[in-house]
């Protein structure tokens, strides 16, 4: 599995004086320019409302950008309208923090749903997907270890094992892109460090440029190449994952780090 | 002595002046005496027809015991007023459901399309289905056939309200999980929307066939065929024991296929 039609050189994501201002008049981002290059694995800190989900649902499409652009794979957002905005999207997968799975659905159907941009409608609708998309389907949730669990049903998945099924259906699109929007948020310690193995494994094996939200300071510095720091909705700190101290910490969330934001209060930072 | 301290006689509240009350249930009386004669005299119901109580009873004799040995001549009749009910409920049911996802205001593609549907459905519901049945039987001819046809509209009148309005009350994650893969319009529906309200949309269809069933024998008086018809010819030819007999075997046939239809709703909300 490699990413679908993606031209070396430039960069995998390209914020371009990005800004969002939402209807009600709320600042999400705040012209913010960032290049990230293919493979990297970045993780995105700060408080809440500081734009982190913004900056990720800006990369799809999924809020509107009012001001700059982004450029996914060379290919605009903000010029992507109907069927080249399906296209954008199929090739950027999407791990949300409540997982989002249909819960009556078989774990190997929601999976499918990953590859709903590129099967015919009329296939979906009357369940004939074709088999290299089956095939497909179950490569990635073996990727995450869930292969023998296709057939259950997805509502009868522990937490974790439903972050990972996402996580399955975000590959089954076979992206250039993954983005994670707090992946481990409503996990327990032992499960979110599954989840982020997970997430960087198939970052380093697949070489998908992945950008995650995170509120744990200690997880980032432990899975961050890079960590990128946001405060009402522009950039305040862009370094090194391993090298972040806690004065950086400070700088970003506008304190001193405190128990509540290290996954495991005894890890000090 | 009675001692008065911030309107409290003795360290106790004075009680308020019922004077209003009664006052105002007075006129109410008045009022709902006055629109009962109004109505009376209006279609000629006057003291001596309640009191005349000897057609009554002779009504009630001829129509006791039932004719219980009529029964075989009553067996295709019923099944023919269940059937014309199953096909209405089905033909309906399957009608219904894109246009609740239509009118259902968070789902629906377009501003347009929801205001259509929307009307469509307030005119199907405001005409009552004796309405369609005359209508369709001009067209079709009476028979069971437009009684199915009218029953049919009367069941998308029914269940596509009911469904629209579970439809807007889902999960809109699920939908937005979907769009992110690059799904369309149709494909984030049918992955998102439609299972969240199909077992509502289920029993919403189970309880129309319910109505229809009763709807059905109605139908038949007015030519519809079915149990509905047999029932008006005996009344018509004063053959009041078999009356009797035709309404205890309606009952007892409404009555079990009410109970069977919400044991299975029960399962499935």
């Amino acid at each position: 599995m490699t990413a679908e039609g993606s031209p070396a050189g430039s960069p995998a994501i390209r914020f371009d004086g990005t800004s969002v201002v939402y209807p009600n008049g709320v600042k999400g981002l705040d012209a913010v320019d960032l290049e990230v290059p293919r493979g990297e694995l970045v993780v995105v800190v700060g408080l809440s409302g500081a734009g982190k989900s913004t900056l990720l649902r800006a990369v799809n499409g999924l809020v509107r950008i009012t001001g700059g652009d982004v450029v996914v794979d060379g290919r605009s957002v903000r010029a992507s309208h109907g069927a080249g905005l399906r296209d954008l999207r199929a090739s950027v997968g999407m791990i949300f923090q409540d997982y989002r799975l249909v819960r009556r659905l078989s774990v190997l159907q929601n999976v499918l749903v990953g590859r709903v941009a590129r099967v015919p409608t009329w296939r979906q609708l009357a369940g004939l997907w074709p088999k290299e998309d089956v095939a497909l389907a179950l490569d990635s949730l073996d990727r995450v270890g869930l292969a023998d669990r296709a057939y259950v049903k997805a509502g009868q998945l522990s937490g974790g094992q439903q972050q990972r099924v996402g996580i399955a259906r975000a590959l089954a699109q076979k992206p250039a892109v993954i983005l994670a929007d707090e992946p481990v948020a409503s996990l327990d310690p032992v499960t979110s460090r599954q989840v982020m193995d997970d997430l960087q494994r198939i970052n380093r094996d697949l070489g998908i440029t992945t950008l995650v939200n995170l509120h744990f300071l200690d997880l980032a510095k432990e899975y961050a190449e890079r960590i990128i720091g946001l405060s009402q909705g522009r950039v305040v700190f862009d370094g090194a994952g391993a090298g972040v101290t806690a004065d950086d910490f400070a700088e970003i969330y506008g304190r001193h780090p405190t128990a509540e934001d290290v996954l495991e209060a005894q890890v000090a930072l | 002595m009675n001692s008065i301290v911030n309107g409290m006689v003795n360290g106790r509240p004075v009680p308020p002046s019922r004077v209003r009350g009664r006052v105002l249930a007075a006129v109410a009386l008045l009022l709902l005496a006055g629109l009962t004669a109004w109505s009376a005299a209006g279609i000629g119901v006057t003291l001596e027809v309640f009191l005349n109580a000897s057609r009554i009873g002779r009504l009630v004799e001829e129509s006791f015991p039932p004719a219980w040995n009529f029964w075989p001549r009553l067996v295709k009749p019923l099944l023919e007023t269940v059937q014309i009910a199953i096909l209405g409920t089905l033909f309906g049911g399957i009608a219904a459901l894109p246009l609740a996802v239509l009118a259902a205001r968070t789902v629906s593609p377009s501003r347009p399309l929801y205001w259509l549907s929307r009307n469509v459905m307030n005119v199907l519901r405001t005409m009552p289905d004796l309405f369609w049945a005359m209508l369709f039987a001009s067209a079709v001819g009476f028979g069971p056939f437009a009684g199915s046809l009218a029953l049919t509209v009367f069941t998308v009148a029914v269940v596509s309200k009911l469904t629209s309005e579970s439809a807007e009350s889902i999960d809109l994650k699920l939908t937005e999980a979907v769009r992110a893969s690059g799904g369309n319009w149709l494909e984030t529906v049918w992955f998102s929307v439609l299972p969240q309200v199909l077992p509502q949309y289920v029993s919403y269809v189970l309880y129309a066939f319910e109505l229809n069933v009763r709807a059905s024998t109605v139908l038949g008086l007015v030519g519809a065929g079915g149990i509905g018809m047999v029932l008006n010819t005996q009344r018509t030819t004063f053959q009041y024991a078999r009356v009797t007999m035709i309404v205890l075997f309606i009952f007892a046939v409404v009555l079990a296929i009410e109970q069977l239809s919400a044991a299975a709703r029960r399962r499935l909300v």
